[in-house]
């Protein structure tokens, strides 16, 4: 692994101040690496601070603490111009394909958009970019004419696509892209995304709350819980050898085909308030495993240098071992 | 659990909307049965007509522009199509709830959210006000709202999505309807949550023999809950039977698309997943429907003749529980 990440970060942490003096902690000391040409996902509930996390590495909003290396280069404290520049390696595809694009704008000008505010070849070249780019989203040229209404969901978010791959990106945010496609509609924009990764080197830091989309596309999986990693590897890693009781439950939890899979493994209650996290570990009070150990000292993650970490005291003990090999026996 | 004569019954139903000085079809030729202790799921994608569908079932059709135009939905025998407005009020909530899908839009800003229960509780069990907000709090904490106590005294916009959809839930369940309608009801849920939800359903299920209809597109969640499926396209029925045979046999070309197109979990993923079935294009809108001759399908379909571009499938009945709309389902290899 001599080749650099395409993005380092390291103990980041975003916190917002919400009057009173108090603090939520929507991310709180993360630390991961994505190589070049990986697709990593960030999983977990709502309120675990996987978007946060994400928007932070694209500098979409401000690290408290941390630093955050893209391609090498330090953009934790860029600002003005220099971020504006840097961005033409890191680029962001948004969930709500109808939010995020300007309703005034001709789908042409809004590809060719981040060009224009970077400084990006001729006029000539831009316009020759974005017809190039509509093709690789399968898109026809002569749309590039219509405004964003005239486009279906699953059209405007090849546009979103389009756009981030505009200033050839090393690396693409993408926040739950396809969570607010129709399920036909999310298995083209998928596929797409895996051909473009394929072909283009491309890396993804990619947010999703559906597992199945993450176990589908994501080579290298992050658990987050209560602004914190509590587990992270590869993808066979993650489904076959979970090893945190919270990744448990979490794919106990997806409803499968087979009827008679559901575990019955139930998490009670909500994950407790960001503004004032508990001692030790953040998931001992829903964590049916939980030891008085859990609720003084945090732990750490460890594992594995290069791969598959976990932070729980209990991981390796044999009741939570026997809990995995229950939930990951393959239907024969 | 199921007994011979249907709870609900829906015949030849047609839901019309006026655009452009003439009656557009959303929903056409539909019939469907349902009764006690039954879970239907209803599948398909956006535009198929299964919100309306469910909208119809308890006379909230928008109208105008919207209208049940044809065929009849018999509750217990009783005509809801033809029955007034004073009369509709009584069966909401009473015999038919309904969990909408937008949490957001769907609870009064005004009152707190221990009062939108205690409301529902007390004008359909009579209960005094203290009870009612005893049940509101113990609907809370069935729900997995935190600290219901103190939860009971919030308005809508001082929760999260989560909480809010989970209030509706509240709402819908407190009554114990005879049909449980659920349009979409965990799709903006953390997966742990709709967990825990679903196990209310089926709670309610096993106490007074209630009816659910589950509009979903996760096909994971048809697998886990529902007896039956229908799934829809472009405003008809064009396949139904039980869930085993839904998803081990599927029969029409789009239902087999819709349950290759997802991911599913594996416990034992490949490193190198192959790409996903595709099904290309878009539902048609209602008004290019009024154009089209034969299958509404056949456009998308891999399996298109030319046969299928000029006349619209009948659906057929393929054993006592089974019907599949589709000229070419004899020849689709199992």
């Amino acid at each position: 692994m001599s080749e650099k990440p395409a993005l380092s970060v390291s103990d980041l942490k975003v916190h917002f101040p919400v009057g009173g003096g108090k603090v939520v902690h929507a991310v709180d000391g993360i630390s991961f690496d994505i190589p070049a040409g990986i697709a990593f996902g960030l999983v977990g509930e709502s309120g675990s601070g996987k978007t946060t996390a994400a928007m932070a590495c694209a500098r979409l909003n401000d690290p408290t603490d941390g630093t955050i290396r893209l391609g090498g280069k330090d953009i934790t404290h860029l600002d003005g111009d220099q971020m504006r520049q840097a961005r033409r390696d890191i680029q962001v595809v948004f969930q709500d394909p109808y939010a995020s694009l300007n309703p005034r704008e001709r789908a042409g000008a809004i590809v060719r958009r981040p060009m224009d505010l970077m400084g990006i070849g001729t006029p000539k070249e831009r316009e020759d970019r974005v017809d190039e780019l509509f093709a690789t989203v399968g898109l026809r040229a002569e749309q590039k004419a219509l405004f964003p209404h005239q486009f279906s969901g699953g059209q405007r978010q090849r546009i979103g696509i389009a756009r981030a791959l505009a200033t050839r990106p090393k690396l693409i945010v993408c926040d739950e892209p396809v969570s607010a496609l129709d399920v036909a509609i999310q298995a083209q924009i998928l596929n797409l995304l895996g051909r473009l990764k394929a072909e283009l080197g491309l890396s993804y830091l990619f947010i999703s709350h559906d597992l199945g989309v993450v176990q589908h596309l994501c080579d290298q999986i992050a658990v987050m819980y209560l602004g914190q990693i509590v587990e992270i590897g590869s993808r066979s890693e993650i489904f076959r050898r979970p090893m945190h009781p919270y990744t448990m439950a979490l794919i106990s939890a997806v409803p499968t085909l087979d009827a008679g899979m559901d575990a019955g493994m139930r998490l009670k209650g909500d994950p407790p308030s960001p503004i004032s996290p508990p001692e030790g570990c953040r998931f001992a009070g829903r964590c049916q495993f939980a030891q008085d150990r859990c609720r003084q000292e945090s732990p750490v993650l460890s594992g594995d240098p290069d791969g598959h970490k976990v932070a729980c005291f209990r991981a390796r003990d044999l009741e939570v071992v026997a809990l995995r090999e229950e939930l990951t026996r393959v239907p024969a | 659990m199921t007994s011979d004569t249907p709870l609900l019954s829906v015949r030849d139903l047609e839901i019309s909307f006026r655009t452009g000085g003439r009656d557009i079809p959303v929903v056409r030729d539909l019939s469907f049965d349902l009764s006690a202790g039954e879970t239907l799921g209803i599948v398909g994608e956006s535009g198929c007509g299964k919100s309306i569908t469910a909208l119809s079932l308890i006379g909230l059709v928008p109208s105008p522009p919207g209208r049940v135009s044809k065929g009849q939905i018999l509750l217990n025998g009783e005509d809801i199509v033809t029955a007034g407005e004073d009369r509709l009020t009584r069966i909401r909530g009473n015999e038919i709830s309904m969990v909408f899908q937008e949490p957001m839009t769907s609870l009064n800003p005004v009152y707190t959210v221990g009062e939108q229960i205690a409301e529902t509780a007390r004008a359909h069990f009579g209960s005094s006000r203290a009870e009612a907000w005893d049940r509101a709090i113990e609907m809370l904490r069935l729900v997995g709202i935190p600290s219901p106590e103190q939860r009971a005294h919030n308005y809508p916009h001082q929760l999260s999505g989560g909480m809010r959809q989970r209030v509706m839930i509240a709402i819908a369940l407190v009554c114990e309807p005879k049909v449980l309608i659920a349009d979409e009801p965990t799709t903006a849920l953390d997966v742990t949550v709709q967990a825990q939800i679903f196990d209310l359903f089926r709670e309610l299920q096993h106490k007074i023999s209630a009816a659910i209809i589950l509009i979903t597109h996760d096909i994971g969640v048809v697998a886990q809950m529902c007896d039956r499926v229908m799934v829809m396209y472009a405003g008809r029925k064009i396949e139904e039977g039980p869930v085993r045979s839904f998803i081990r046999d599927p029969r029409h070309p789009y239902t087999r698309g819709l349950i290759s197109c997802i991911p599913k979990l594996s416990r034992d993923p490949s490193d190198t997943p192959e790409p996903l079935f595709e099904i290309p294009g878009v539902v048609p809108s209602p008004a290019d429907l009024a154009e089209l001759k034969g299958c509404a399908f056949a456009p998308r379909c891999n399996r298109a003749i030319n046969e299928c571009l000029l006349h619209s499938p009948a659906l057929t009945a393929l054993g006592p529980d089974r019907a599949v709309a589709c000229l070419r389902q004899e020849e689709i290899p199992a």
